[in-house]
């Protein structure tokens, strides 16, 4: 997974690195996609059976932590088929500099977090236009 | 040396390119954090469980409306049938929109696309009695089962 972090790293892009952390009992790590549109960096987790109000996002030193507190579902009857555990989720990402930590946005929506990392307006990649001399 | 400079930066690309094909064919079904007997590639995963008189099936479909899953009870098997939708790249939080071809993925571990998944039932079920609810991406089944799988208690007379 490392591996193809860092082959997906473009040159000259802040890499978004999983930050190791040992995760407590029943703490899932969510599915994530991170995706880089220049001006912010969108990362889309996968975090069924959540509130909005039972997740934690916090930007802090360059280090984007994303927490969430699943509450226990009614479990009736007997397991006939077990395939996966219910729990909370945590995943942390290296970001680096360059963010605007004030403008990070999250939204919950359908078992999805949301997150808008803004960049500063400083280091947005610009185009500069090339007059003829 | 315009040969070396396309033939040194094309082969990196072509990399890139190759590991997210790799890594997509091995996340089209996302891993979910599963233990059990779930066999590799399907979706979604389920639990099931039995009380006395129904079947519950819940399934974690994040990113999915109602409208975006279709289940079908035939007696003793549920079929579960629908569609993650992709990501939406062009939608960014201040507005701007973003070009798709710019856009890079540092990460892609969500599967999406179409899936199907039969799932075998304990006992037959009332088809007609299903209900189904999709709440913040878990979907919770209930199936009642049918009259002649319940159990039935019989009274002991004395003599």
């Amino acid at each position: 997974m490392n591996q193809q972090a860092v082959m997906n790293q473009p040159a000259g892009t802040t890499p978004a690195t999983d930050v190791a952390e040992r995760p407590a009992a029943l703490t899932f790590q969510p599915n994530v996609d991170i995706r880089d549109l220049g001006g912010e960096v969108v990362f889309t987790a996968d975090i069924p059976g959540s509130k909005a109000d039972g997740i934690d996002v916090t930007f802090e030193d360059g280090v984007l932590t994303m927490h969430a507190t699943v509450p226990p579902r009614e479990q009736a009857g007997r397991p006939i088929r077990q395939e996966y555990g219910i729990g909370n989720y945590r995943r942390s990402f290296r970001l680096g500099d360059g963010f605007d930590a004030s403008q990070v946005t999250a939204d919950y929506a359908r078992g999805v977090l949301t997150v808008h990392v803004p960049r500063l307006a400083a280091v947005r990649p610009r185009k500069v236009a090339v007059r003829a001399g | 040396m315009t040969t070396f400079r396309a033939g040194f930066a094309l082969p990196l690309e072509e990399l890139r390119d190759e590991f997210d094909r790799l890594w997509t064919s091995l996340t089209a079904a996302p891993p979910l954090h599963g233990w059990g007997v779930r066999p590799e590639g399907v979706f979604p995963a389920v639990n099931v469980r039995e009380t006395a008189d129904a079947v519950s099936v819940e399934a974690e479909l994040p990113g999915l409306d109602a409208g975006d899953v279709e289940i079908s009870v035939t007696g003793e098997e549920l079929l579960l049938r629908g569609s993650r939708p992709q990501t939406e790249p062009a939608a960014t939080g201040n507005g701007e929109a973003a070009e798709a071809a710019k856009v890079v993925w540092h990460r892609r571990e969500r599967g999406t696309g179409g899936f199907e998944r039969r799932i075998p039932l304990p006992v037959a079920v009332d088809p007609a009695g299903v209900e189904a609810r999709l709440v913040d991406g878990v979907l919770l089944i209930t199936c009642p089962k049918a009259a002649e799988a319940k159990p039935h208690r019989v009274e002991v007379r004395s003599a």
